[in-house]
């Protein structure tokens, strides 16, 4: 119990320091730590409590930083679903504010590689099993943005404002597991209506809705032909080829009718 | 495009089969075929063709004798009025798309060139504010081309035989389908319509209809004032004389009714089967008096005229016709006899006589 208040304590004391100081690398190995902190809160948590989901992990962290260090050590299942299940909701907390401003999530964020080209790929997942990796992308660093279609918010931010495309990971940042995950839930979104969508000038001169046609008509009955009509109007007007009608003759005598 | 009578599998791509019959007449139009290559397009009747064309002059003869009783949405008169109706703000249909960005071009112009160019937007802004037809809805089709209980149970799932021969419209298009009991049907309107997707795809369209067609998602863009985006959708996804478009187009009329966002449709190629579906209703009230509020009279009175035009048996038509009413006097006998607003159209009337000098039409 001591060990995990202290373990709380901790969280306090980084927190204040990383918004003390301005500079990049040390606000993302603070992420790291922070994040890194709650995986062995979560191992803690999870041997005595074996039931609870990997989710635990963020709203530990989440409680720890916000709850004073006099709350319960055993999780709560209200801390455990704090945005899991409105996840648009984090988009308009203080800590979201206080953290991002009116920026886009990834707008801080810098890939590290290489050279002066990044790799056109970013990495395949931040997240593997209990492992996060050094440096997460945008969406894995904070555990409380979730992506889903309805957080319409979080979102826009990964869309162009002025094409209307989606942005690149390589812009971005973003894992290519979360790439997915975002393109997936903007169709949704797109599909149920909560983003626009631009779509092609439908053109109505061109088409015929008498419905009069025998393919979607209920089809007319058979006629039956009076004694000289002939099947096609035009069969008596054309007149055959002499030889071509012999040749034919010839050669299906043997299938022809005796002519009346 | 070839037609085969010949027992051999035709090289198009039908994948039914043709009906032969064996007559010495058939000898001789062979021959007389490969002389001439005439092209023939019906499958299944032979004598379809002669009888389809023959339909179609019936059937638009009895579409004249209909049309000349009651006023129809296409008539010359009535599409006049909606096209004056619905406005031609340039700002508006041209509102900036979302679209892959260009560098800006600037032109130096002089007034008469600068003229001609909004001539040609105001064309353009024209095409664009085409309305969609209003089409009675299409009757379902219910056609057994054959019954074969040999085939029964040879099959677990239903084949879908498709014409895609590439220049045949749609709507002349031959979908039939065996079912695992052995019936030959034609197609029905929703599977003609998605398997048309599948080998003609439309942009935009989707096989399946997208969820912001259910109720609870219209709720929440209709919350969102965003109207003119779910029309937009419907039209790309549903043909005209669907029960689903027809659907769709009256939720939305009957939200925007409801509250009054009459300015939302304004200017954009929906207004005026709005307003065309409104004034079949008999409820143009609430668009008179949004009209009244924002100063336009003249479309006013020609919302008036086209009510009057559609029940010319309603008591404001007919007092019209008696008294060879024009422009505000229209407005003056319909708030008297038909408008449950009656007060408000007339005091805005007098207001207008009082305020302006009655200006020409």
């Amino acid at each position: 119990m001591l060990f995990y208040t202290g373990c709380r304590l901790l969280f306090v004391v980084a927190i204040g320091q990383s918004f003390a100081c301005k500079h990049l690398n040390q606000h993302e190995g603070l992420f790291t730590r922070f994040v890194l902190q709650g995986i062995r809160d979560w191992k803690l948590i999870s041997s005595a409590a074996p039931g609870l989901k990997f989710r635990a992990l963020s709203s530990s962290s989440s409680s720890s930083s916000s709850s004073p260090p006099s709350a319960e050590n055993t999780e709560s299942p209200e801390t455990l679903s704090r945005y899991a299940d409105r996840p648009w909701e984090y988009l308009e907390s203080e800590e979201y504010i206080e953290r991002y401003g009116s920026k886009p999530v990834w707008a801080n964020y810098r890939r590290n590689h290489k050279g002066g080209v990044p790799p056109q790929q970013t990495r395949k997942t931040c997240i593997r099993g209990d492992k996060i990796c050094g440096n997460p992308c945008p969406i894995c660093r904070d555990p409380n943005i979730i992506v889903h279609y309805k957080n319409v918010n979080l979102l826009q931010q990964f869309i162009s404002p002025q094409t209307g495309i989606v942005h690149d990971p390589t812009r971005t940042g973003v894992c290519m597991k979360q790439q997915k995950l975002l393109n997936k839930a903007i169709e949704t979104a797109r599909d149920c209506g909560l983003l626009a969508v631009q779509l092609p000038h439908v053109d109505y001169s061109k088409e015929d809705y008498s419905n009069t046609h025998g393919a979607v008509a209920p089809t007319p009955a058979p006629v039956s032909l009076r004694s000289g009509e002939l099947w096609y109007s035009w069969y008596g007007s054309i007149k055959p080829d002499e030889r071509e009608l012999a040749r034919v003759k010839r050669i299906y005598k043997d299938y022809l009718k005796p002519d009346v | 495009m070839q037609f085969t009578t010949s027992p051999s599998i035709p090289s198009s791509s039908l994948k039914g089969g043709s009906s032969i019959h064996s007559r010495s007449d058939i000898i001789h139009s062979m021959a007389a075929f490969s002389f001439t290559r005439c092209l023939v397009r019906s499958y299944f009747c032979v004598k379809c063709v002669d009888h389809v064309q023959t339909r179609l002059q019936t059937t638009t003869r009895m579409f004249c004798v209909s049309t000349s009783r009651s006023t129809q949405f296409t008539d010359t008169e009535v599409q006049d009025i909606l096209t004056k109706i619905t406005g031609l703000d340039l700002k508006k249909v041209f509102q900036p798309i979302r679209q892959q960005l260009t560098p800006p071009k600037y032109k130096l112009m002089t007034d008469t060139e600068l003229e001609e160019a909004v001539r040609k937007a105001e064309e353009q802004a024209k095409h664009l504010l085409k309305m969609p037809p209003v089409l009675p809805e299409r009757k379902p089709i219910n056609d057994v081309l054959s019954e074969d209980q040999m085939l029964e149970g040879m099959n677990t799932a239903k084949y879908v035989f498709t014409d895609i021969n590439f220049n045949v419209p749609h709507r002349e298009r031959f979908i039939v389908v065996r079912e695992p009991s052995g019936t030959l049907r034609k197609a029905t309107w929703n599977e003609r319509d998605r398997i048309i997707q599948v080998y003609f795809p439309k942009e935009g369209r989707k096989i399946t209809p997208p969820p912001i067609f259910k109720e609870e998602n219209l709720r929440v863009v209709f919350e969102q004032d965003r109207h003119e985006d779910v029309l937009n959708q419907c039209v790309v996804q549903f043909e005209p004389d669907s029960a689903e478009f027809k659907n769709v187009l009256m939720l939305t009329y009957e939200d925007i009714e409801k509250h009054g966002k009459y300015d939302l449709l304004r200017s954009t190629r929906f207004f005026g089967g709005f307003a065309w579906h409104l004034v079949n209703g008999r409820r143009i009230d609430g668009l008179l008096v949004d009209m009244l509020q924002r100063d336009l009279m003249q479309d006013a009175v020609r919302l008036v005229r086209l009510f009057n035009l559609v029940h010319p048996q309603s008591e404001s038509a007919q007092h019209a016709q008696r008294q060879q009413a024009t422009d505000l006097n229209l407005l003056k006998i319909y708030a008297q006899y038909e408008s449950n607003r009656a007060g408000f159209i007339e005091l805005a009337v007098q207001t207008y006589e009082q305020t302006k000098a009655p200006s020409s039409f």
